[in-house]
């Protein structure tokens, strides 16, 4: 009686926009199998019911994106044509110059992907490669090539609607994608590369990566944004979801280099199996804001994850990574290692969690942040933290913010390096352990180029 | 001293930046080119504070006098600017650096020498490091090693050394080389410094020291005796053993009474 007599008056829900909204959902459903139009709806209704993150809330503390982000600015980028089939064998020569710049740059890779505005124009992959059975391919076209595998891991036990906002919206609006898979014992000796690239402001980008290795696989990937600055805000939405099956080796790496006003925004999770091993490398040098949320499970025992990140801000840059580190059998390995240098008025948030959870005896787990402040507008603030319900267990945490010394500086020039040269000397030293700890050549060329070109701009 | 001397410091007056209290209180000091001159003194007398006053530390202020290097008001330059004219400083305690090898290091420090347009062949840079390297006894790997990261006291020394034998400075300031070394690392240490100056005889060395044992492996032409921010004595080798039979607290006393006068 009472509840029949409400009269429904709350204001709409918070997010939904001229162009973000339910019908946008339907038509990207329109085309789309039965189990995937439900899921985008389902994930709709979460997005919906779902409070845009506030500063209240411990995980966002740092980060307004009520200030910072401006949904109803936004557009969706188009999205794939349906059929497009054929496109993907489309030339590089029709790609934005700045893609192809990007690419250029790439040592030997296993395969290429290669994406404008959350669309794959690109699809590479050597015969012997899919004569293997690996699978390299855009999501949209995996939608009808491999249904099964869709449907058993999208959006599903990985990164589900229910974490959060951005993780809803995703799921509701995503127009396509990459997706890998990598059957058992297969292995490939070098690395899939994506390339992805924002071509302008005022779009909202929703794109997902879905990478499923079986069991014994060996893989790495390398995905790497790009854009120019940009006239006006867009959001690049990035949801990442890699399974290890039992035994299988995955690395994951992330290079972020977005322009000037981009709003980056990355939900990655990894769950690895048995004796898996799964490392992840997390770049953050561009964009306005870049929230990245990482969720490191360790499904299996033995199972290990190396986790790695390098941040470098200057101007008015904001960057917030949010790892967690769940381990959730016993005798597993996950080291977290992230170091960032910060210019400018730049703000860096560091917040990480090991959960180590009841039953896993034997756990090893590590978290480090270092920060290393250049100048006295720049700030960081770092969050680490532990909760553990199992007593076997070695574990660690450590974060230090710390100014570049006035001694280190002055040993530096007393050798004759002038002020900036030492300052970049001291950086370079300071963010390479990170590299270090990476075994792909080509990504450490390639980021500390980047580095460089950001310290001598700076 | 029959030429013009290379380094000239006169009525020199120094503090610790943003502090009132004057450590060095009118220095005088001149040191001819190929010569080696040892500054010997108790804890506190401002001797290690003069060799960061003519390197350019920027947490010490001169806030009165002069030091000329070969003529030029050093104290107007930056401390790069410094090291390019020729004045090296060996640490007392060196810096460490994580991530930057000493190659890298030493790298970017001749490349900061070389004019805009001019590159450093890498090839001839790594043939002067490893023969820098050999010639002071040490293995080549040592070069790969991030800048004194976990290196014992000794290596650190060594490493100030190495430094000096790849930039070639026309003044070697030596702050406590042999502070905190056993006898071993201190027979390394100066022989390195005796090697080079055989090689390169016009350069000239400012030993800044506490002990006397130091001057039995280097042997200074002048000694110099600092005390409360001034010098107070200058001679021959023989100050350093005369110093080492009465101790500092002669010269302590001395002060105190022309100060009582």
């Amino acid at each position: 009686m009472t509840e029949a007599s409400v009269i429904e008056t709350s204001a709409p829900a918070e997010g939904v926009t001229e162009t973000l909204n339910r019908e946008a959902v339907e038509r990207a459903a329109a085309q789309e199998p039965t189990w995937l139009a439900e899921r985008r709806a389902h994930a709709w209704d979460v997005y919906e019911r779902t409070p845009l993150p506030s500063t209240k809330l411990e995980e966002w503390r740092y980060t307004d994106v009520r200030r910072l982000l401006d949904l109803d600015a936004l557009t969706p980028a188009p999205r794939p044509e349906a059929g497009t089939g054929e496109a993907l064998l489309e030339g590089l020569d029709g790609l934005p110059a700045g893609l192809r710049a990007v690419m250029a740059e790439d040592r030997e890779a296993a395969g290429h992907v290669a994406i404008v505005d959350g669309c794959v124009r690109h699809v590479d992959l050597s015969d012997e490669l899919a004569r293997q059975g690996i699978v390299l391919t855009s999501l949209a076209r995996a939608v009808q090539l491999h249904p099964e595998l869709l449907e058993e891991h999208l959006a599903t036990h990985a990164v589900p609607p229910e974490e959060g906002k951005f993780q809803a919206l995703n799921a509701a609006l995503w127009a396509d994608g990459v997706f890998l898979y990598v059957p058992a014992g297969a292995s490939l000796d070098l690395p899939v590369r994506v390339s992805r690239w924002l071509s302008g402001g005022g779009l909202a980008v929703f794109s997902r990566t879905l990478i499923v290795a079986e069991a014994g696989a060996r893989v790495s990937f390398v995905d790497e944004i790009v854009s120019d600055d940009l006239d006006a805000q867009s959001l690049e939405s990035s949801v990442v979801e890699v399974i290890a099956r039992d035994g299988a080796q995955v690395q994951y790496v992330s290079l972020q280099r977005l322009g000037h006003r981009a709003f980056y925004q990355a939900a990655q999770r990894t769950l690895a199996g048995r004796d898996a091993t799964l490392d992840t490398l997390n770049v953050s040098l561009g964009a306005s804001v870049a929230r990245v949320d990482l969720n490191a499970r360790l499904l299996g025992p033995g199972a290990n994850s190396d986790m790695l990140g390098l941040y470098f801000g200057d101007g008015d840059q904001h960057f917030d990574h949010n790892t967690s580190q769940d381990h959730e059998a016993p005798n597993a390995h996950s080291d977290l290692l992230y170091k960032g240098a910060l210019d400018g008025h730049a703000h860096a948030v560091f917040r990480g969690i090991i959960r180590v959870h009841e039953g896993a005896q034997g756990t090893d787990a590590y978290q480090t942040n270092r920060n290393l402040i250049l100048s006295e507008h720049a700030r960081a603030d770092s969050l680490p933290n532990l909760e553990i319900e199992a007593d076997d267990v070695r574990c660690s945490h450590g974060a230090t913010v710390g100014q570049l010394d006035q001694e280190t500086l002055f040993y530096l020039m007393s050798r004759g390096i002038p002020q900036q040269p030492a300052e970049r000397l001291v950086v370079m030293g300071f963010l390479g352990e990170v590299l270090s700890r990476l075994p792909l050549g080509g990504v450490v060329d390639k980021v500390t180029r980047a580095i460089e070109v950001k310290l001598r701009h700076g | 001293m029959s030429q013009s001397p290379i380094l000239k410091i006169s009525g020199l007056t120094a503090r610790v930046a943003d502090e009132d209290i004057e450590i060095l209180k009118g220095v005088d000091l001149e040191l001819g080119e190929g010569e080696i001159h040892a500054i010997m003194g108790p804890n506190g007398s401002g001797k290690s504070t003069l060799a960061k006053v003519i390197a350019g530390h920027p947490g010490y202020e001169a806030t009165g006098g002069q030091v000329l290097f070969r003529g030029e008001d050093v104290l107007e330059m930056e401390p790069d600017e410094r090291s390019q004219a020729g004045i090296f400083l060996a640490f007392q305690y060196p810096v460490e650096i994580p991530g930057v090898s000493i190659a890298n290091f030493l790298r970017t420090a001749l490349e900061a020498r070389l004019d805009g347009d001019e590159e450093l062949d890498l090839f001839d840079f790594q043939d002067l490091l490893l023969e820098r390297m050999e010639m002071l006894d040490m293995d080549p790997s040592f070069a790969e090693r991030p800048v004194n990261d976990g290196f014992s006291g000794g290596e650190k020394k060594r490493n100030e050394i190495l430094q000096m034998a790849v930039l070639q400075p026309l003044l070697a300031v030596m702050d406590e080389t042999d502070s905190g070394l056993d006898i071993d690392a201190l027979r390394v240490v100066a022989n390195g410094v005796n090697t080079l100056r055989k090689e390169h005889p016009e350069m000239t060395v400012l030993l800044i020291t506490h002990y006397q044992r130091l001057l039995n492996y280097i042997r200074p032409d002048y000694v110099h005796v600092m005390v409360d921010g001034r010098i107070v004595r200058s001679g021959g080798p023989e100050v350093a053993l005369e110093l080492e039979e009465q101790g500092y607290a002669d010269w302590k006393d001395k002060e105190q009474e022309a100060a009582a006068v």
